[in-house]
């Protein structure tokens, strides 16, 4: 495992595409390992109550997938510095969400990602991440 | 003739932010401020005002906040982004007739942090007035966001000349290539590419999100007054060589979609025609253009309509960087409302009078004459300056 | 929690938002390999920083270092701790809560990491309420958003940041299954010009205007004929075929009263004029130029029906 070097990181780049299933035991296992027992993400009854159709993907797993999808691709050794999201439709067990990006810009050695998780209802997650090389790497 | 009786004097603008933080009526007494301070004139020496209908400052309040006292002529230009370069026509022509001596012109809104134009409003059908009742044709099917009457004209002139989105594409990708180096606009430093305007997401098909312009909050002011009176001012005057209003037969507000042709912009022909008429000038006579660009697709239609190419040429004409700044006719250098900021229109005005002025962040060397157009898929209007 | 009006709880958020930052209470576990092997394992991050001694000895941390979007996880209270920590936030949502806006949906999380935090490390959160705006028409109903953000502390140095933003709405009411409906909100302005067409379409006719002098058919109508100035006004009923000439597919922003993506598409008819309307019942992408519709009568609700157009020739 390497990471990038910013000659590949040329703006317009875009990523590899990655799918995640999103399966009970992950939405169930994902919320748990965040520290979130709201009932919505591990029980059925209690979501359908409420009027959602499943259990649904929690906020901070929103975040750790979108992170993970960056530094998946950009390498282990990125410095993530932030991640911003606007949230969309609830990622539902039994659904896939797959992420998109692209290399948005670059300013004083931080670059912007362009990340896109979409579900089928549509776009689940659309933000930026932004990210610097360490210096040896640079 | 209203050609070359008039000269802009002074512009002025705020910062164009998301969200000023402070009222219309502020902003606009700013740019004007600012507008006059650039002119070298008192508040006191205006004696007219004109703007848009759609301006939520009456003149009146402008012209208290900033002390400029009687007025001798006030007026204003309906038809949103259409009422730019009218109203520089309606302070030329009051200046030409005396009915003003010094007409300052201006802008003034929070279009994001405040009423946003593009967002649908169920209201816009239901008013009994003859718009309304041109709304009521649409609105009920959702047809009812600028975007979305845009992409109406946009689907038919793709199908009728084989243009692509990615056309449109290379409008939007000029637009930020010439705002990446305007520290004046919101997307100062960052240009984007053709790949991003495709993965950009649909607003309404065929526009991605990249074909649309921003929304911004800030406002511009400009400065008219008699050639004879700006030799004596402190800037190089730049001169209204011509000025015209346009509507074409069977207009409607944006949706005229019941012409026979539904892929030009016959309203900006009429503009056009009045302007070559004006100065006695023709397309190969300008060497900057400030097209509207609320959406990439009209670029095209008005360089068609203007004369710059042939019908269903304008794909090839911005082919190759065609309408960048050192192509073959350089189209809005500050980035226009897709880079700079959405001032409907006056942004663009200013922008002519810095190029002639030779002083634009991205000048175009050897710029004698700059053609200015409005608001597009309404009535409009546009200006001819030179030095 | 009785119902609140809108003014006050303007007036609380206001309060609440001058309150400024407050602490909470600080988290029950350190930052720890354990908590985080689950929180990788989970999320199917294999970055070896995070877990792998080794690797991450030899790397530009020099240690184990957590994943930086796990920063809230840290503070959060987890099950069965009180979770009456008390933040500016709540009251403002339990005025909400009872004055029936109890929807709530996240709409903005932007978290800003200044850097990676390493084992041991013990943090503390502070939350600040910082926007509350409405109340707005949204795709959900009326809502009001309200904004926090939450500072986290590492030994008194800020190491993370956060702004969340929620939408609590009004739900709306699901349509009862007979008797009214909830009137459809993007109406027409009818005047006496326009009445016979709407008037037509409620019969399940497609009424064009025509010019009993002259003869001339016109869409959409008007008070008099434009080519023979005659105000004699009649109508013919279209034959209800018509051809895409030009379409459009909305997705964005949401439109009240619709669904996206939704197709609108000017029809020409073959009685030589043009109408707008929706195109239904067939995929957004098999709409076309040239495509052959043919007009259905879609009632909207009690009172308005509207013309649309659904794929099919003669």
């Amino acid at each position: 495992m390497r990471t990038v070097s910013e000659d590949q990181l040329a703006v317009g780049t875009t990523l590899p595409e990655l799918s995640v299933e999103l399966t009970p035991t992950m939405i169930v296992s994902t919320a748990l390992s965040t520290m979130d027992f709201t009932p919505v993400h591990h029980d059925v009854d209690r979501a359908r109550a409420q009027g959602s159709t499943d259990i649904f993907l929690n906020i901070l797993t929103t975040m750790g997938l979108v992170e993970r999808y960056v530094t998946d691709w950009a390498g282990p050794e990125v410095l993530i510095r932030g991640i911003n999201v606007k949230l969309g439709v609830p990622g539902y067990a039994g659904d896939t969400m797959t992420f998109t990006g692209s290399v948005l810009s670059e300013r004083a050695g931080e670059f912007t990602v362009e990340v896109r998780g979409r579900v089928s209802l549509g776009d689940h997650v659309v933000g930026t991440v932004r990210f610097a090389i360490p210096v040896e790497f640079g | 003739m209203i050609g070359s009786r008039a000269a802009l004097v002074g512009i002025g603008a705020t910062e164009f932010s998301k969200r000023s933080g402070r009222s219309e009526l502020q902003l606009a007494a700013e740019a004007v401020f600012k507008a006059l301070d650039d002119a070298g004139l008192a508040p006191s020496e205006v004696d007219g005002m004109v703007t848009y209908t759609q301006d939520t400052n009456q003149e009146i309040s402008v012209a208290r906040e900033t002390g400029i006292g009687e007025l001798s002529f006030f007026s204003r230009v309906h038809y949103g982004g259409g009422a730019a370069c009218a109203t520089v026509l309606q302070a030329a022509m009051a200046v030409a007739t005396g009915a003003a001596s010094t007409v300052v012109c201006y802008r003034a809104f929070n279009e994001r942090s405040g009423r946003r134009f593009g967002q649908p409003d169920a209201r816009l059908g239901g008013e009994p007035s003859s718009q309304g009742m041109e709304m009521s044709w649409h609105v009920p099917y959702g047809l009812m966001t600028p975007a979305a009457w845009v992409a109406m004209f946009a689907r038919r002139y793709m199908h009728a000349y084989g243009a692509r989105s990615e056309d449109f594409g290379r409008v939007a990708v000029a637009m930020r290539r010439h705002a990446a180096t305007n520290p004046a606009a919101w997307f100062y430093e960052r240009p984007i590419t053709l790949a991003e305007h495709q993965a950009s997401k649909w607003i309404v098909e065929p526009l991605h999100l990249l074909d649309c312009c921003q929304e911004s909050d800030g406002a511009v002011a400009l400065v008219v007054t008699s050639v004879e009176r700006a030799r004596d001012l402190r800037r190089v005057p730049v001169v209204v060589a011509a000025a015209a209003q346009g509507a074409g037969a069977e207009q409607m507000m944006m949706t005229s979609y019941y012409r026979d042709d539904m892929t030009g912009l016959p309203e900006m022909s009429v503009v056009g025609r009045k302007l070559w008429e004006q100065s006695g000038m023709s397309p190969a006579d300008i060497q900057t253009a400030i097209l509207y660009d609320h959406f990439t697709p009209f670029v095209l239609s008005q360089l068609e309509e203007l004369g710059f190419c042939g019908r269903g040429e304008a794909r090839d004409f911005v082919a190759d960087g065609g309408i960048e700044i050192d192509g073959r006719l350089p189209v809005n250098p500050h980035g226009g409302q897709l880079g700079e900021a959405y001032i409907h229109g006056m942004n663009g005005i200013a922008e002519g009078v810095r190029q002639i002025r030779g002083t634009a962040v991205n000048q175009v060397p050897g710029t004698r004459n700059v053609l200015v157009t409005a608001g597009t898929g309404v009535p409009t209007s546009g200006l001819i300056l030179t030095g | 929690m009785t119902a609140v009006t809108q003014e006050t709880v303007h007036q609380l958020a206001e309060r609440q938002i001058a309150v400024g930052e407050v602490r909470g209470t600080p988290a029950a576990d350190p930052v720890n390999l354990p908590m985080i092997r689950h929180w990788t394992t989970a999320m199917g991050d294999a970055n070896p920083v995070y877990t792998d001694e080794e690797y991450a000895r030899g790397s530009v941390h020099g240690e184990i270092v957590a994943p930086p979007a796990m920063a809230q996880v840290w503070t959060m209270p987890g099950r069965g701790r009180d979770e009456k920590g008390g933040t500016p936030v709540d009251d403002v949502l339990a005025a909400l809560d009872g004055s029936g806006y109890t929807g709530v949906v996240a709409t903005n999380c932007e978290q800003t990491y200044h850097r990676y935090l390493r084992l041991g490390e013990r943090l503390e959160p502070a939350t600040r309420m910082t926007g509350f705006t409405g109340p707005k028409q949204t795709a959900l109903g009326e809502g009001y958003f309200v904004t926090w953000n939450v500072s986290w502390y590492s030994s008194g140095e800020p190491v993370a940041e956060m702004l969340f933003r929620v939408l609590k709405f009004r739900p709306r009411e699901r349509k009862p299954q007979s008797g009214s409906s909830q009137p459809y909100p993007l109406r027409p302005a009818v005047n006496r010009d326009t009445e016979f067409f709407w008037e037509g379409v409620r019969k399940g006719e497609l009424r064009i205007q025509r010019c009993a002098d002259c003869g001339e058919l016109r869409h959409p109508p008007g008070p008099l004929c434009p080519k023979c100035r005659s105000v004699a006004r009649t109508h013919v009923v279209a034959c209800g075929e018509g051809e895409v000439f030009s379409f459009i597919v909305h997705h964005n922003p949401p439109v009240p009263g619709l669904e996206t993506p939704f197709v609108v598409a000017v029809v020409q008819l073959p009685e030589g004029v043009r109408i707008v309307g929706n195109v239904v019942n067939c995929l957004t992408e098999e709409v076309s130029i040239g495509m052959p519709v043919r007009v259905r009568f879609v009632q909207m609700d009690d009172e308005l029906t509207l013309p649309m157009w659904a794929p099919g020739g003669s």
